[in-house]
């Protein structure tokens, strides 16, 4: 009774001290973001004003994982101090699950998606409002969708990443198709059925192809052992540590990874006479029908397509920029040069179920 | 026995059941039976469509793989916990008092943590010790590969068995060593005692631990997805991140649930008998056997067991954690998200849990009271419907309260409230079991007096019921505290924007790859779940 008392009490002192710990640690970030706020009212003071005015919470459901997203809520948050950014990242579709879910009841203010296909599916559900970031121009028609619904941010491209120390230079695949070669068995790894980009591809290909080709290339795939991650990073680490001789990517995951010291390799794939083309996602943005923060949704709408947000994309993650006059990371192919594969958004998204059966089928993991 | 027989003439004479008890007790059922009915419901509506697919292609792999991993698992727990329980309590092995401490230890590590750390040092070709053995010897060096079946099978096992270990170190314990004096003195050899009279003796009770463990792998999450090994859980939290569509998941929830409701009842069954490994009066301690020549190898295998379940894990995130602290980019970029800090998280795993653990054990009083005050067909039935949570998975309380709260309570949906009460469904048995443990032990003579000297059944209950049974009652809320402290799936799926748990973060950052961020948050969730740990340890006297 004695000691179970004492215990108790000391739990009981545990726990406050740790929520003390975690006061503390809150207040030192607000200090910090005080700080930055200073720093930055001394030089654009009049705009700094305004932005101040903004506050409230801003709840952004990401597609993009959280380290990709950050440093641009990061700068974000340096510009418009007051505002309190909630974050919740996962996979495209969980969100996208969430935003039905809540159709009538919405709880995110802006959601960000890294293929057009779930955004575009999400239109026909009602889910968003219709905004067009200033600046929204000089950005391509192609990557704005239909009424303003959603506006397009960046592109990647989907490669294939190897091992140079394992994998000569004219050994590598040049096709996506040639990842079935027996040659590669158990040494190819991907992301599995939950990531956008991969399932964007998929629904791509059938549109390109049709449901048997791609079904086979998928079959392909598991017979030919291929190991699926949860994520790109996950691959792109493994094929940097040799564990995989090849990985299909998307192609910033290649830089990173070069960043890292690694010595990998990127191709781009299917660029012969009559292949089927590289194919590219480009990550969306929208505000929510609903949302509760527009006054904080539109500016970050219009931060992210502003040039600093498309400078964040573009050099700290490579990515296409889709802002004109935003330069490219050094070291990053311009997208120009490549026979890019045509896919049509539109249709591909009314499609969206038949990739999901697929999957399914398939039972890819 | 003799007790057990006067309190049922006492409940005979008192057979009156308070009304206000009775609806207090039938509501918490209600609150229990709900999500889980709408699962079943959900599962059965349907469309025939789903469950054809369903069944033509996922649901037999589905199966044997979860099945396969429930028997690899237990059998695993089975051996290494009695086997530990069986060198520290019965033998004389080198340095057994802190081993006993440190072989229970694990409870305080989620699996997915230990998973983490297991599979960076092990990963093929790409972990510590893959590439340390390739720097060594100048070509890759084969190891065991921690992913898959096996994998998820050994890293399961090094963080299940204390179950079994402390169930059957008590056991042990209490046993009447006459038992095993007379099987010596009709001429067993000592090993023929153990397997023929000692755990015989002790299967209910290793029974009983088994199951839970079962249980457990059943709704285990984070370390089968980390793993890449599919079972049922981690196929229904790919469908909820998947198509448009709840239909899939609900008929794998429910099917899920009806096989873990199979393995609950036939644990409740075992519970009732366990009841026979009890201390009597003229009860004393067995001999210690020697082990001999097999001191060291024992010492050996017990060391290997607390190594790779306790001392590497704890070890290695320490290392990560310094790691983490020491670099100031690190420390800046990556201990926050949004405009959230470490502190949120630490505050949100603090207060969620410990909020769980007093609305599990409030909501456990008038269940076990009627219970056991009250026993019959009907107080039995709501106890056991309140210990239903087992069965229920995280990812499948998470899909049922995500439908259920946006439907009928649209002001709940999106606030952790609805993580709370997550938390309280699936951790609730624990505190029921402790409640009505501790009611068990309390004369309802006490009570009876204080009713005579005229007060309401209210003041018993806070005057004379509840300062009695509170030590029981506080390891009942610190074991909900602990588990939910630990909770993932349900976390992850019903987290709110900018709630983020310690458990979440840790998550998140491994999932990422960055396991020096992960690692100051996993280090602060093992050592807040110890905390309450040793605290339970201590009271139920498994260590002195």
């Amino acid at each position: 009774m004695q000691t179970s008392k004492k215990l108790f009490t000391l739990l009981f002192m545990m726990a406050l001290l740790l929520s003390a710990c975690g006061g503390a640690a809150t207040a030192v970030s607000e200090e910090q973001a005080t700080e930055v706020a200073t720093a930055t009212e001394s030089s654009t003071e009049a705009a700094t004003e305004a932005a101040a005015e903004i506050s409230g919470d801003l709840v952004i459901y990401s597609g993009r994982s959280e380290p990709l997203i950050q440093p641009v809520i990061d700068a974000f948050k340096a510009k418009y101090p007051n505002v309190n950014v909630l974050l919740k990242a996962g996979s495209n579709s969980e969100l996208a699950n969430a935003l039905i879910e809540e159709k009538a009841n919405s709880q995110a203010d802006v959601f960000i998606t890294t293929e057009l296909l779930t955004v575009q599916s999400l239109v026909a559900e009602g889910v968003f409002q219709a905004y067009a970031p200033a600046g929204v121009d000089q950005i391509p028609a192609e990557f704005i969708g239909e009424g303003n619904l959603w506006t397009g941010l960046t592109r990647r491209a989907r490669v294939i990443i190897y091992n140079k120390d394992l994998v000569a230079e004219d050994e590598v695949p040049a096709s996506i198709f040639d990842l079935t070669d027996p040659k590669w068995q158990g040494q190819v790894a991907a992301a599995g059925s939950t990531n956008g980009g991969m399932q964007a591809q998929i629904a791509a290909m059938q549109q390109l192809l049709g449901d048997e080709a791609t079904e086979e290339w998928l079959n392909g795939l598991i017979a030919n052992e291929v190991t699926f991650f949860g994520g790109h990073t996950d691959v792109r680490k493994a094929v940097g540590a040799g564990e995989f001789k090849i990985g299909l990517v998307n192609h910033y995951y290649y830089h990173l990874q070069l960043a890292e010291g690694s010595n990998v390799g990127v191709v781009y794939p299917d660029q012969g006479e009559g292949e089927i083309g590289l194919f590219t996602n480009a990550t969306a943005a929208a505000v929510v029908n609903g949302s509760k923060n527009p006054a904080a949704a539109q500016p970050f709408l219009d931060f992210l397509v502003s040039a600093e947000g498309q400078k964040l994309f573009a050099e700290q993650n490579y990515e296409y920029p889709l802002l004109a006059g935003v330069a490219l990371k050094e070291g990053v192919q311009p997208l120009d040069g490549f026979h890019l594969a045509d896919v049509d958004v539109v249709k591909a998204a009314a499609n969206f179920d038949a990739m999901f059966d697929l999957i399914e089928r398939v039972g890819l993991p | 026995m003799e007790l057990t027989r006067t309190n049922l003439t006492y409940q005979k004479i008192r057979s009156r059941i308070s009304p206000r008890l009775a609806l207090a007790a039938g509501l918490v059922a209600l609150f229990v039976a709900v999500p889980l009915a709408y699962i079943f419901i959900r599962a059965v509506s349907a469309e025939p469509e789903a469950w054809q697919r369903l069944f033509q292609e996922r649901i037999w792999k589905l199966f044997g793989n979860t099945l396969a991993l429930v028997i690899a698992v237990t059998g695993g727990a089975l051996l290494t916990g009695v086997t530990m329980a069986f060198l520290t309590e019965r033998t004389d092995l080198p340095g057994k008092k802190i081993f006993r401490w440190m072989l229970a230890m694990p409870l305080a590590i989620p699996a997915y943590i230990g998973g983490i750390v297991h599979l960076s040092l092990l990963r093929p070709r790409g972990g510590v010790i893959p590439q340390l053995l390739e720097n060594l010897f100048g070509q890759p060096v084969p190891t065991p590969s921690p992913l898959g079946f096996w994998g998820a099978a050994f890293i399961l096992t090094l963080f299940m068995y204390p179950y079994v270990y402390l169930l059957s170190g008590a056991a042990f314990r209490t046993l009447h060593a006459s038992l095993e004096e007379a099987s010596r003195i009709f001429g067993r050899t000592p090993i023929q005692t153990i397997f023929q009279v000692t755990l015989p003796a002790l299967r209910p009770g290793l029974m009983a631990g088994a199951l839970l463990v079962a249980l457990d792998i059943l709704a285990e999450y984070g370390t089968v997805a980390l793993l890449r090994y599919e079972t049922f859980s981690s196929a229904i939290f790919v469908q909820l991140s998947g198509r448009y569509d709840r239909s899939a998941a609900s008929v794998l929830s429910g099917i899920l649930v009806a096989l873990a409701i199979g393995i609950l009842w036939s644990e409740l069954q075992f519970q009732g008998r366990a009841r026979f490994t009890q201390m009597e009066s003229n009860w004393r301690p067995a001999p210690l056997m020697p082990l001999g020549k097999w001191r060291i190898p024992a010492f050996l295998v017990v060391l290997g067991v607390v190594s790779a379940s306790l001392l590497l894990p704890v070890g290695v995130l320490l290392v990560w954690s310094i790691q983490a602290f020491l670099d100031p980019e690190t420390m800046s970029m990556l201990f926050h998200t949004g405009s959230q800090g470490f502190g949120t998280y630490i505050w949100n795993s603090l207060w969620s849990s410990s909020a769980a653990a007093v609305i599990a054990v409030l909501l456990s009083l008038p269940v076990g009271l009627l219970a056991v005050r009250y026993p019959n067909r009907v107080s039995k039935f709501i106890s056991r419907l309140c210990q239903v949570g087992y069965a229920i998975p995280g990812v499948v309380i998470a899909l049922s309260l995500v439908l259920l709260v946006n439907r009928f309570l649209p002001f709940l949906y999106a606030t952790p409230l609805v993580v709370v009460i997550a938390y309280v469904l699936r951790h609730m048995p624990q505190a029921v079991r402790a409640s009505e443990s501790a009611l068990n032990q309390l004369s309802p003579s006490l009570e009876e007096a204080a009713r005579m000297m005229g007060r309401t059944s209210l003041q018993t209950l806070i005057q004379v019921t509840l300062p009695l049974i509170l030590p029981g009652l506080l390891a009942g809320g610190s074991l909900v505290f602990l588990t939910s402290l630990k909770e993932l799936p349900a976390t992850l799926l019903l987290r709110p924007a900018g709630f983020d748990t310690l458990a979440v973060r840790v998550w998140v950052w491994a999932g990422e790859g960055f396991y020096f961020q992960a690692a100051p948050a996993a280090l602060l969730l093992v050592l807040a779940s110890a905390l309450p740990l040793s605290f339970l340890l201590r009271r139920e006297q498994i260590f002195k």
